[in-house]
């Protein structure tokens, strides 16, 4: 059974989370403030993160950079439909993916199953993938470049993954929304930008001249020339 | 052509610029003054050197007749020869005893003696007798004083003026002469020429100092109006923080302080308007957000129920599901009221791209005709070939076209509804027209009003929000375009969206028309 932390600080807002998604067939476990949600998180070691934005004590960007530093856990944001500023600074704090409030539940549940799903490479007879100079072992998920070791969120694994075993050829944003975060319906596609920037800072020599995860203007993107 | 538009620039010119008209005004004022004064002087100039001439010519006249017996004292008064000899030499003795110049002498025979036919006429070389018409020379027989008349001479080629005087005279012998002089006027003439030139040049000196003195003052008196001018233009695109320069305590002063003093209220204003719509907005925004979390909650709650409906009695199963479908509606409420209030704030920037109309039609179809087959209405959809390329935000475009294509579904009473795209030069038109129950023209002129319903007893049959179309013309005005409504009646309603191709396009009118007809499939 997969266990989440939930970070809300709304008492009746997080008891009927706790009631549906246990009912989904979760283990759920809580923080209702800010200041409390790191220690949570150490204590619990939960397999998914379900963080709202607007919270007391600490705000829920700085807990994501947190979070982060010590860990790749899926995190899903959980923002008001207003506060389109605040959702893409949580995602350039590392947050996987948001869901807007009101929300239902069954499309929290999606994102959630999206998030916890298994990574499957297509071939098992040879689990090294490589772009230029970065291998990825598909088993171990373990990330090289050279002799350094890179470590990648299971999000940023996946969408690596996905361009790589097919140098060249181009993905729109939509199709990595649908291929990588399992959205079946039209989607905010700045998720798929700031994720590769991200990427990019981890696995390119200079991120400002990418020479393995490419912008096709106009289009969207595709793994390196090599 | 050039003139006239010269002519429209100049008139332009002088109903654009206060100072301007000032100027040309003060300049014709003063050269109609001016010119005024010129004449008078020229004229009695001209006449007081033609009068001081003419008395001269009269008393040389009369000392040239005086001097006539002196003359012919030794002529033999029977002898017609001796008679003739003496008048050529009168003739000739006239001529150089002038005063001022040499003159031209005649002595015309008007003699009724016997022996009169024997004598000549005789004048000086080259006289032109024909100056001395036949009634100036009637008038001297009648008259015994001299005569005088103006005339026009030709001397080295240029037509000079003269005055020519008549007298009789009697030469020994009774025999009765008329004697005429002329009298070259040319040196009168230049002296009256050359006034005339001084004074125009003189005038026109002058008038050029009073332009000059008058653009100065003009300009002076001017400039703090233009200011104030500037002043008001300036705060007119924005900048309340304006303000004028006070000089001195005079009316310019009161004017600029009345100015700064109106600016200060003006700003004052504004910044009270503008602060208590940023506090409404906020407001807005506040509520809607503290709205959002409890409504996530009753969300959950509802969805679980509804999960667990089919453990439940009847009632209980009922209201599960009744609760579960109102909470999309109240959502959709809550959105379209924060995008009403973000549209009423003027903080949208809608994000442009150029998309084909035809294929923003399609999905919007798409999407709509399951809606449509369960009203069981036929969609009809009249698409120009080719793409139909414009700058628009695909999704307010979206926003519209739902709008419409449900708007027109629900009123249209099972019978088709035609939507059609059509293109000119300048812009896009899409049209939604149903043959349903219609509308008068005071419902059609309400249809954009906020949660106005056509239904006469506004009754909420259908799951809109009642914001749709004030919505969905915020999205037309945003893209610099139109949405309009016509309607009868029993007959059905059309809605028309027209945009410019592009954002810098303007003045273009739309290329489809605004009309309700029977459509024929």
């Amino acid at each position: 059974m997969s266990k989440l932390l939930i970070v809300e600080d709304d008492d009746a807002l997080r008891e009927q989370l706790e009631i549906g998604l246990m009912a989904s067939g979760y283990e759920v476990c809580f923080s209702a403030t800010g200041t409390d949600a790191i220690p949570a998180f150490e204590k619990h070691q939960p397999d998914l993160v379900l963080l709202d934005l607007m919270l007391p004590g600490k705000n829920g960007i700085e807990i994501c950079k947190e979070i982060r530093e010590v860990s790749g856990v899926p995190i899903i944001m959980l923002t008001a439909r207003t506060d389109d500023t605040d959702m893409i600074r949580g995602l350039e704090a590392g947050a996987d993916d948001y869901v807007t409030k009101p929300y239902k539940t069954e499309v929290l549940v999606s994102r959630i199953r999206a998030r916890l799903r298994p990574i499957k490479s297509k071939s098992t007879a040879h689990p090294i993938v490589t772009i230029g100079p970065v291998e990825m072992d598909t088993l171990s998920h373990e990330v090289r470049k050279g002799d350094q070791k890179i470590s990648l969120t299971p999000l940023e694994f996946k969408l690596l993954l996905t361009l790589a075993s097919h140098p060249n050829e181009v993905f729109t944003r939509e199709m990595l929304l649908e291929q990588v975060w399992e959205y079946t319906y039209k989607a905010d596609t700045r998720l798929v930008n700031v994720h590769v920037q991200r990427l990019r800072s981890k696995i390119e020599d200079d991120p400002e001249n990418p020479r393995l995860v490419l912008t096709v203007r106009g289009w969207g993107y595709k793994a390196g020339p090599e | 052509m050039l003139f006239s538009r010269l002519v429209k620039a100049a008139l332009g010119l002088f109903r654009s610029s206060l100072q301007i008209r000032a100027l040309v005004l003060t300049v014709a004022l003063s050269g109609s003054a001016l010119i005024l004064l010129g004449g008078v002087l020229s004229v009695s100039i001209g006449n007081g050197l033609f009068n001081t001439r003419t008395e001269h010519a009269l008393e040389e006249s009369e000392r040239a007749k005086n001097a006539l017996p002196r003359i012919l004292k030794d002529v033999v008064s029977d002898s017609t020869w001796s008679l003739n000899q003496g008048i050529k030499q009168a003739i000739s003795e006239l001529e150089s005893s002038g005063v001022t110049q040499s003159r031209n002498v005649a002595l015309l025979n008007a003699s009724n003696r016997p022996n009169a036919a024997q004598l000549e006429n005789s004048s000086s070389d080259g006289m032109d007798l024909a100056l001395i018409s036949a009634d100036f020379r009637q008038q001297v027989l009648d008259n015994k004083d001299i005569q005088s008349l103006t005339v026009q001479i030709i001397r080295s080629g240029d037509t000079v003026p003269a005055l020519l005087t008549g007298q009789k005279v009697s030469l020994p012998g009774g025999h009765d002469y008329e004697l005429y002089l002329i009298y070259d006027m040319s040196n009168e003439q230049q002296s009256l020429g050359f006034v005339q030139r001084t004074l125009v040049i003189g005038g026109l000196v002058t008038l050029g100092i009073i332009g000059f003195f008058s653009f100065l003052v003009t300009s002076w008196l001017v400039r703090p109006v233009q200011e104030a001018a500037e002043a008001s233009e300036i705060m007119a695109s924005g900048d309340l923080s304006r303000r004028l320069q006070v000089r001195g305590t005079d009316v310019v002063a009161v004017l600029a302080t009345s100015f700064n003093h109106m600016a200060d209220s003006l700003e004052d204003k504004i910044n009270d308007l503008d602060s208590l719509s940023k506090m409404q907005q906020r407001f807005v925004s506040d509520v809607s957000h503290e709205l959002r979390t409890p409504l996530t909650t009753m969300r959950l709650s509802a969805d679980f129920l509804f999960s667990q409906k089919d453990s439940f009695s009847d009632g209980s199963k009922r209201s599960a599901e009744i609760l579960h479908t109102q909470m999309d509606r109240f959502d959709k409420l809550l959105d379209d009221l924060l995008e009403i209030s973000r549209y009423d704030a003027a903080s949208v920037t809608p994000e442009y791209g150029v998309h084909d109309m035809n294929g923003l039609v399609g999905s919007a179809l798409a999407a709509i005709q399951q809606f449509a087959d369960s009203k069981d209405v036929y969609l009809d959809a009249v698409i120009p070939s080719g793409a139909v390329q414009c700058e628009v935000d695909p999704r307010r475009i979206d926003r519209i076209l739902n709008n419409l294509l449900t708007n027109a579904i629900e009123h249209s009473e099972g019978r088709p509804v035609r939507i059609e795209v059509g293109q000119n030069q300048k812009a896009v038109a899409v049209t939604v027209m149903d043959n349903g129950i219609g509308m008068t023209e005071s419902e059609a002129n309400q249809a954009f009003n906020r949660f106005w319903r056509a239904d006469p007893s506004r009754k909420r049959t259908t799951g809109g929000t009642g914001l749709g179309l004030a919505i969905s013309i915020e999205d037309a005005l945003v893209h610099n375009g139109m949405l309009e409504v016509t309607a009868q009646p029993g007959i059905g309603a059309c809605f028309r969206l027209t945009i410019p191709k592009r954002q810098d396009l303007a003045d273009f009118e739309s290329p489809l028309p605004l009309a309700v007809e029977k459509i024929e499939l």
